[in-house]
């Protein structure tokens, strides 16, 4: 009688977890239904525009006083004033920067992400509004006398990138024979370079460039330009086209005021920023 | 003594090595901006990055650290309950929770469990629906409302998992008591309840406060996990810092520092503890 008695209590509560569980599988179809209703209609019920970002200089990073500043804050800040909404920001680790945006974290990444097969297969990206390009930068003793991309295609050459980036995409691609060592930071794999354990960083321009200038004596050039172009977008959940329509008219509409253009030279050419951050 | 000259020792030749064979152009001028800087509009002085991070740890672990307890102290109790159900309960928590690696359960709670509750208890945006005092209550208490549902799913994921090692804890403690003390107290007519509070725990709370302590610092270290989903920590703030100005190395001494001088502090705060509860059992 006694044991009856507590197996029937412990049934009960088996029931309640299989109840709780069934509510939580509600949840997720309820926020399926609601996905119905586009992103840019949640943006401007709610004012505020949620960015997905991660520091990439200078696209974007942040200054002396912990403010947000670069080229995509730039554009994500424009893209808000327009629509009429507030902006807010995001940062995300790259390597999970796509996962935070299907989970509904923010609204949009605009990160420089550049638009690749593989990744328009997992999120949806406007039309671009700004090309980049790899560029390498290699170490002066270690990579003596390397000078075309095929030098660095061996199989004893190590190359250090972002995880998760297209430069990784990229060094795949043209040098396939170079190992790759990947770390979550574009600084730790500069550091990495400086400290001549790598033979090349593959980067999206103009980093490399940047730290060939500021350590001349270790670093250099081997290439004198980028050697991909890529397209950049803003990537959104898939299948919203109410929000990816109203970001492709826009890019449009700013692209043909040349304001792009404008931004990108003062962060891209000149380094006037670069006493904002130290 | 000596320890600490052939530690010294050895930094100045790791300095050495650094400066001279990688060439690293150290920079420790502009670090102190990163810990306070003089607001020139506001006219004070105000909490720099690095700072703002230390304040989010901080919070961070003590929230984590009051989950942590409560969840720890249920579970331990059901551990050495005498409902077999109960034991099961306690016995699955803490064997599934304890042989999870911290980041793969924190990026697992981030990306998919959280998911299912913090939008249906309406925390989901914070900065659109609720009243500006919630807002500035959730700013003081936690962090700004944005960036609310990460936090809220970091601290939980953390207390979560460090309650299993408090679980485990609590349950060493209240079996450390020897049986004799129960058979009294039942003999003396108490009832579980009355036996465990009056009896068992302010033994127990004796021998469990070391251990207990040293985990509160455990879980301040493991803090530096929830960087990965994205939480303003101390952490998340050093490496945002690196990649935007590349003082790798300044960066991450100083990070190192903070951490070790709160943990430090605490530490101490423990050893004198124990010396006090020594002298109280005299």
């Amino acid at each position: 009688m006694k044991i009856n008695s507590s197996f029937l209590k412990n049934l009960r509560v088996i029931t309640a977890i299989m109840v709780i569980t069934a509510c939580s599988n509600d949840s997720t179809v309820t926020n399926q239904l609601t996905v119905q209703e586009s992103t840019i209609e949640q943006v401007q019920k709610r004012g505020v525009l949620r960015v997905g970002m991660s520091t990439f200089v200078p696209w974007a990073m942040k200054d002396k006083t912990g403010e947000l500043i670069g080229f995509e804050i730039d554009v994500a800040k424009r893209l808000a004033k327009d629509t009429g909404v507030e902006v807010e920001f995001i940062p995300t680790k790259w390597s999970g920067i796509i996962p935070a945006l299907i989970t509904g974290k923010f609204d949009v990444i605009i990160g420089g992400m550049g638009i690749i097969p593989t990744r328009n297969l997992k999120v949806n990206f406007s039309i671009p509004y700004d090309y980049t390009g790899m560029s390498i930068v290699a170490h002066k003793k270690v990579a003596a006398g390397f000078s075309r991309l095929e030098d660095f295609n061996g199989s004893d050459v190590v190359i250090a990138a972002r995880l998760g980036s297209t430069a990784v995409t990229a060094a795949k691609k043209y040098i396939p024979k170079a190992q790759l060592r990947l770390f979550d930071d574009e600084s730790q794999a500069y550091q990495e370079l400086v400290n001549g354990n790598v033979h090349a960083v593959v980067g999206s321009a103009p980093t490399p460039e940047f730290q060939a200038i500021k350590y001349p004596e270790k670093l250099f050039l081997p290439l004198d330009k980028t050697f991909t172009s890529e397209p950049i977008g803003f990537a959104v959940r898939k299948g919203d086209f109410d929000t990816l329509n109203y970001f492709n008219n826009w890019i449009g509409y700013v692209e043909s005021e040349g304001w792009f253009k404008d931004r990108k030279n003062y962060w891209f050419r000149t380094k006037d920023w670069e006493k904002m951050i130290k | 003594m000596l320890i600490f000259f052939i530690l010294a020792v050895a930094c100045v030749w790791i300095a050495y090595r650094i400066t001279v064979k990688v060439h690293y152009n150290w920079n420790w001028g502009v670090m102190p901006q990163y810990l306070f800087r003089f607001d020139a509009a506001e006219g004070r002085w105000v909490a720099g990055l690095i700072v703002q991070g230390v304040l989010i740890t901080l919070r961070l672990s003590i929230y984590s650290i009051v989950v942590a307890m409560i969840i720890g102290t249920v579970m331990g109790l059901f551990r050495t309950s005498r409902s077999p159900f109960k034991r099961m309960i306690g016995w699955s928590y803490v064997e599934i929770i304890r042989n999870i690696p911290i980041l793969v359960w924190i990026f697992i709670f981030y990306f998919f469990i959280s998911d299912q509750f913090i939008p249906t208890i309406g925390l989901d945006d914070p900065a659109g629906s609720k009243s500006e005092f919630t807002r500035d209550l959730v700013s003081f208490l936690f962090i700004s409302p944005a960036q609310f549902p990460a936090f809220l799913s970091g601290l939980l994921a953390l207390g979560i998992y460090e309650g299993a090692y408090i679980t485990e804890i609590v349950r060493a403690g209240i079996q450390s008591i020897d049986r004799g003390q129960w058979e009294a107290a039942s003999a003396l007519g108490f009832s579980r309840y009355h036996q465990l509070r009056h009896i068992i725990f302010p033994q127990a709370a004796k021998n469990v406060l070391p251990p207990l302590a040293g985990q509160f610092i455990s879980v301040i270290k493991d803090s530096s996990i929830v960087s990965v989903i994205s939480i303003q920590e101390l952490t998340f703030q050093g490496m945002e810092l690196m990649s935007a100005t590349f003082l790798t190395f300044e960066v991450w001494i100083t990070v190192m520092l903070l951490y070790l001088l709160i943990c430090l502090v605490c530490s101490l705060g423990v050893e004198r503890l124990e010396i006090h509860m020594k002298r109280g059992m005299v």
